[in-house]
């Protein structure tokens, strides 16, 4: 079974884009476009492998769904990658994630960081 | 008594001589008066025990009377009417009075002769100074018609007395005169003197009242708001557009000290600590912001001196900068929303171009591949172009702050050549970088920033670079500073250019900017960033030969970035 991709993002494009990137090295992708939805989908449905999640998003922020995660121990294991323009918030929830991307985010830079992370088959 | 006697004495009228000789006349009046009234006293006793005549007693009590009217009516005369009128009524009274007051023989020849010489005398005192002529003339007829009347001759030596007599009180009342005429005219001048500094001393109060007007109506009617405090920061003087801004009325200000007018409740305490601090560290900042009644007010202070250059206090202005302050929000926001909104859609283009290079739906020719890696380049450099004018923008409103923290520098250089080596590598340059040994593994500083910067210079040196390489070396220049070197072997700059590089929306000979591409933001930033750090760069260029660009930054130490931090 495919390692699930959580894609938390309001953009459309970007979020495709992420999709791709991610959906070409196997994952299985699951997007997100609002704060809400992901909050929903978090509480509910199975822990994903990985989440992308962008800080600024309609509803509820990406550093409420953030919180609301790091309380859970389910997530324990999920590698939560941040994706965001601001590189001040960035560097302010550095500390609680694996990883900080800065918009704009390569799409190959984007693909060879998940490949890394995926484990071998 | 005093007082009594000036009253009695004084005749004022405006002639200061008239004053005089009227004044002497009445006091010779008095002294005749009380002389006739002791007479008539003493004639009264006499007759009252028989010392005297019948006819005798008669003739002195008449001639006391006579006096004593005479004297009073010449007083009234001296008083109301003329001084001269009465002094020559006097004078003739005197000189009638003493012709009959002795034998003739003894008038015009003997002991009584020199009687004649009271009225000589005192005409050219009294009546004018030439009368004395005058009375000699009286006397010499009356003791030559006496002589004359018992058969005797002239006395021809008492008229030449009387005569050179006259002529020495003539002399003496001139020169008194004289005298008292030259004090006069000097008394004159002495008071026109005074009359024109009075006048130019009035005028000039004047002048200095309507200067005084002119400058409380300017501050009246200016603006911003002033307050000037003496050397104790009690508030001395107010201007009506103060109480609009402050909410304070303007006289419920004078007399205040600053720290009282800053204990305010509609003072936002960060303003408050701003405008201690002013007061505390004596000094004056030009227009920093302060959070009060609602609005923002640009605040600056300058010191006062005098003539002499003594300083006597501040002079504080509130500028109203309401409207401005929210304008630079707005334009703060807008710019952060802008490039926000700007970026995003870039990233998607970038991201696309990526998939169409990377062949994710099927395969590319290679003309195919090699446009969407222009695309990416595109985008990569308007990406660039937003990110600078972002810096740009948040520099200009004071927004872009520094946050320090531990900064790994191996880590720095490593991320440098993540984003910087294949930039370099496609103008088939090399990019080499070096850690000087003395150097701590990690340094306090913002590690956003400093990249920033790093990515700039290198960008500018490969940029302007053909051929060789670009040297990025971090290195300790003190005990308590590190530096960063960025050197190319490019074409250099100019030297007459080297003032201006770090000018904004500029580069080398100007048109340039087009070929290079860019808003020439890049060295602008760097700049600015580093003056935010504290730090220093400088540049040294030699045409054809390369560019060093060096930065000196402190080192700051863990337990100075706490205390920092706590401030």
């Amino acid at each position: 079974m495919d390692e699930l991709a959580l894609i938390i993002e309001d953009d459309e494009d970007l979020a495709n884009i992420f999709a791709e990137a991610l959906r070409g090295i196997g994952y299985e992708v699951e997007i997100l476009p609002d704060g809400r939805v992901a909050q929903e989908r978090l509480r509910t449905g199975t822990e994903p492998f990985i989440i992308l999640l962008d800080m600024h998003l309609p509803h509820i922020s990406g550093g409420e769904l953030l919180t609301e995660m790091k309380q859970e121990k389910r997530f324990e294991k999920t590698t939560i990658i941040i994706t965001t323009a601001d590189a001040r918030m960035g560097e302010m929830y550095r500390d609680q994630v694996d990883f900080v991307l800065i918009k704009p985010i390569s799409f190959v830079q984007l693909r060879d960081l998940t490949a890394r992370l995926k484990p071998k088959q | 008594m005093k007082v009594f006697f000036d009253r009695i004495l004084n005749v004022p009228t405006s002639d200061p001589d008239d004053t005089r000789r009227r004044r002497v006349l009445n006091i010779l009046l008095l002294g005749t008066f009380a002389a006739a009234v002791l007479g008539l006293v003493g004639i009264l006793i006499a007759g009252a025990v028989a010392q005297v005549s019948e006819a005798d007693f008669r003739v002195l009590l008449f001639g006391a009377v006579g006096a004593i009217l005479g004297t009073a009516g010449i007083y009234q005369v001296n008083r109301r009417y003329s001084g001269r009128f009465a002094a020559l009524l006097f004078l003739l009274m005197l000189t009638a009075v003493f012709s009959v007051s002795d034998s003739p023989e003894q008038l015009s020849n003997g002991r009584s002769l020199f009687i004649f010489t009271i009225p000589i005398t005192v005409s050219s005192l009294i009546l004018a100074s030439q009368a004395s002529f005058l009375f000699a003339i009286i006397s010499s007829a009356i003791i030559s018609g006496l002589a004359m009347s018992i058969g005797q001759p002239i006395n021809i030596f008492a008229v030449i007395g009387f005569f050179m007599l006259a002529l020495v009180s003539w002399l003496t009342a001139r020169s008194l005169e004289t005298a008292l005429d030259e004090l006069r005219t000097i008394n004159a001048n002495l008071d026109r003197v005074v009359v024109e500094r009075t006048e130019a001393l009035a005028a000039s109060l004047e002048r200095e009242r309507i200067e005084a007007g002119r400058n409380q109506a300017i501050l009246d009617s200016i603006a911003d708001g002033v307050i000037v405090f003496d050397r104790r920061w009690n508030a001395t003087l107010a201007n009506p557009a103060i109480r609009g801004m402050l909410e304070i009325p303007q006289e419920m200000i004078v007399g205040k000290n600053f720290r009282e007018l800053i204990d305010h409740p509609k003072l936002a305490s960060k303003s408050r600590h701003l405008l201690l601090a002013m007061v505390e560290h004596d000094t004056q900042p030009i227009g920093f912001r302060v959070e009060w009644a609602g609005k923002t007010l640009s605040v600056s202070a300058a010191q006062v001196y005098n003539d002499r250059g003594d300083n006597i206090g501040t002079v504080i202005v509130f500028r109203d900068f309401t409207r401005e302050a929210e304008v630079e929000r707005m334009k703060s926001t807008f710019v952060a929303m802008v490039s926000h909104e700007l970026r995003t859609p870039l990233n998607a283009i970038l991201g696309y171009a990526e998939m169409f290079k990377e062949a994710i739906y099927g395969p590319m020719n290679e003309k195919q591949v090699n446009m969407a890696d222009r695309i990416i380049k595109n985008t990569q450099r308007l990406l660039g172009l937003i990110n600078d004018l972002l810096d740009q923008a948040q520099m200009e409103a004071g927004k872009l702050t520094i946050q320090m923290a531990p900064v790994r520098l191996s880590e720095l250089l490593d991320n440098l050549h993540s984003v910087m080596d294949k930039t370099a590598s496609d103008k088939g340059l090399k990019l080499v970088s070096e850690i000087q040994d003395d150097l701590p593994a990690i340094v306090n500083g913002d590690a956003t920033r400093l990249q920033q910067i790093l990515v700039n210079l290198v960008n500018n040196a490969v940029k302007f670079t053909d051929q060789g390489l670009v040297l990025v070396r971090l290195f300790r220049s003190a005990e308590t500073r590190w530096g960063i070197e960025v050197t190319d072997t490019g074409r250099g700059i100019p030297e007459a250019e080297i003032p201006h590089i770090f000018e904004s929306f500029r580069q080398v000979e100007g048109t340039t900017t087009r070929v290079h591409g860019g808003f020439g933001l890049g060295l602008s930033i760097v700049k600015q960033l580093v003056q935010l750090m504290n730090g220093e760069i400088n540049v040294h260029s030699v045409v054809d030969k390369g560019t060093t660009f060096t930065i000196t930054l402190p080192m700051v130490t863990s337990t100075e970035l706490v205390r920092n931090w706590r401030n």
